[in-house]
C-alpha cells in the first residue's frame, strides 16, 4: 500500500489523488535508463605520446651526459 | 567507416534496452502477484472435523496468490480466521462458512478473462449507495471512455457496495489504501496485470482529466520507476496468469503511432 496519500483526511475535497496520477500527470513515470552516448577513447594515444615523450627525453638526457663525459675525457 | 558502424550498432543496442512495452502488458506478463496470508487461531485441542476443514480450505486456495496456515492460541475460545495483506490484518472470520467466496467470485472471473483477452484494463466502478453521487460520476466515467481512442480495450464494471456475492472482493478494493473503509464515495479502481488494482479516483476525483491519465498511464511505456514501486495492490484471486492473449493496445498505436507516449 501507498503510504502518500493515506493521510487521515477530514472531507473527500482534501483527499490528495494517488501517487501514479499525479506522477503521470507531472510527467515523473518517465524516466528511462539512461542511455549512454560512444565516446572516442584516447588513453592508448595519450599512453603512446607519454612514452615517446618520456623514451626521447631519457635518450636527451643521457646523450648530453656521454657527450659530455667524453670531453672531460679528451680535455 | 568501421568505427562509424560499430558506434550506430553500439547505439541501436543501448536504444534497445529502453523498454517500449506498455505498462499494462508488461505488469501482465512479469509481475507476479504478492500474496496474501490467512492463519486460522485454535487451541490445541483442535477437532478432528476442523483439520479437516482447515485441509479443505487449503486445498481450495492451493492455486491462489495466499498463504494458509494454523496457529496454536491456548486461550481462544473458538477458532478463527484473520486475512492479511502484507502483513496487515485487515479482515477478521468467525468460521470457514465466512471464507467461501474468498479466492474467486463471478466479478472477478470476468475481469481476469478480460485481462486475458488482452484487454487494457477494466474500470471497476465501486457504488457508494448513494445515487445522487454516483450517478453523476458514472455519466462522466461513460462519457470519457466512449470518446477515448481506447474504447475498444477497456471494459467497465460496476459493483454495488453491499453486492453479497462480492463482498470479499469488495473488502480488498477498500483495502487497497487505509482511508478507503470510511470514505462514503464512488470509487473507480484500474485493474490490470494478474489482478493488480490501482489506488481510486474517489468521489470529485472521477473526472475526465483523472480517467484520461488513468488511461495515459496503462497505456505509456513500461519505466524503470514503474517497475521497481508498482503502485496499487494485488487483489486476491485464482487463476493461472501464463498464456495471455496479445495486448489489444499495440494495435490501436500500430494504427494510429500519433497516440504513442511515454
Amino acid at each position: 500500500m501507498m503510504e502518500q496519500d493515506t493521510t487521515l483526511q477530514n472531507t473527500i475535497q482534501e483527499r490528495p489523488l494517488p501517487k501514479w496520477l499525479t506522477d503521470q500527470r507531472d510527467g515523473l513515470n518517465q524516466y528511462q535508463p539512461e542511455i549512454l552516448e560512444m565516446k572516442d577513447d584516447r588513453s592508448l594515444t595519450f599512453s603512446f605520446a607519454f612514452t615517446g615523450i618520456l623514451i626521447v627525453l631519457v635518450v636527451a638526457v643521457l646523450s648530453i651526459y656521454v657527450l659530455k663525459k667524453r670531453r672531460k675525457d679528451i680535455i | 567507416m568501421n568505427i562509424l558502424f560499430i558506434r550506430i550498432l553500439a547505439l541501436a543496442g543501448l536504444f534497445g534496452l529502453a523498454c517500449t512495452t506498455k505498462v499494462s502488458e508488461w505488469v501482465l506478463l512479469n509481475t507476479a502477484p504478492e500474496e496474501y496470508q490467512l492463519v486460522c487461531y485454535h487451541t490445541s485441542q483442535a477437532s478432528e472435523s476442523m483439520r479437516q476443514q482447515n485441509e479443505n480450505i487449503a486445498a481450495e486456495l492451493k492455486n491462489a496468490n495466499i498463504k494458509f496456515r494454523t496457529a496454536v492460541r491456548e486461550n481462544e475460545k473458538s477458532p478463527w480466521y484473520e486475512l492479511s495483506y502484507k502483513n496487515i490484518p485487515f479482515a477478521r472470520f468467525s468460521n470457514a462458512g465466512e471464507l467461501k467466496g474468498l479466492s474467486s467470485s463471478p466479478v472477478r472471473e470476468k475481469i481476469a478473462d478480460e485481462i486475458m483477452a488482452g484487454k487494457l484494463c477494466v474500470m471497476v466502478f465501486l457504488k457508494s449507495g448513494d445515487e445522487a453521487k454516483d450517478k453523476p460520476r458514472l455519466n462522466i466515467l461513460r462519457k470519457t471512455v466512449a470518446t477515448s481512442p481506447f474504447r475498444s480495450v477497456i471494459t467497465l464494471t460496476e459493483l454495488e457496495r453491499n453486492d453479497t456475492d462480492e463482498l470479499h472482493f469488495i473488502s480488498m478494493l477498500l483495502n487497497v489504501e487505509d482511508d478507503l473503509k470510511d470514505l462514503n464515495e464512488p470509487m473507480l479502481f484500474g485493474v490490470f496485470g494478474r489482478f493488480r488494482a490501482l489506488e481510486p479516483l474517489a468521489g470529485r476525483g472521477i473526472t475526465g482529466e483523472n480517467i484520461g491519465l488513468m488511461v495515459d498511464f496503462l497505456t505509456a511505456d513500461c519505466s524503470c520507476l514503474i517497475k521497481d514501486d508498482l503502485p496499487g495492490a494485488s487483489i486476491l484471486f485464482t487463476n493461472k496468469w501464463e498464456n495471455p492473449m496479445p495486448a489489444m493496445v499495440n494495435r490501436i498505436f500500430d494504427e494510429d503511432p500519433s497516440l504513442l507516449h511515454h
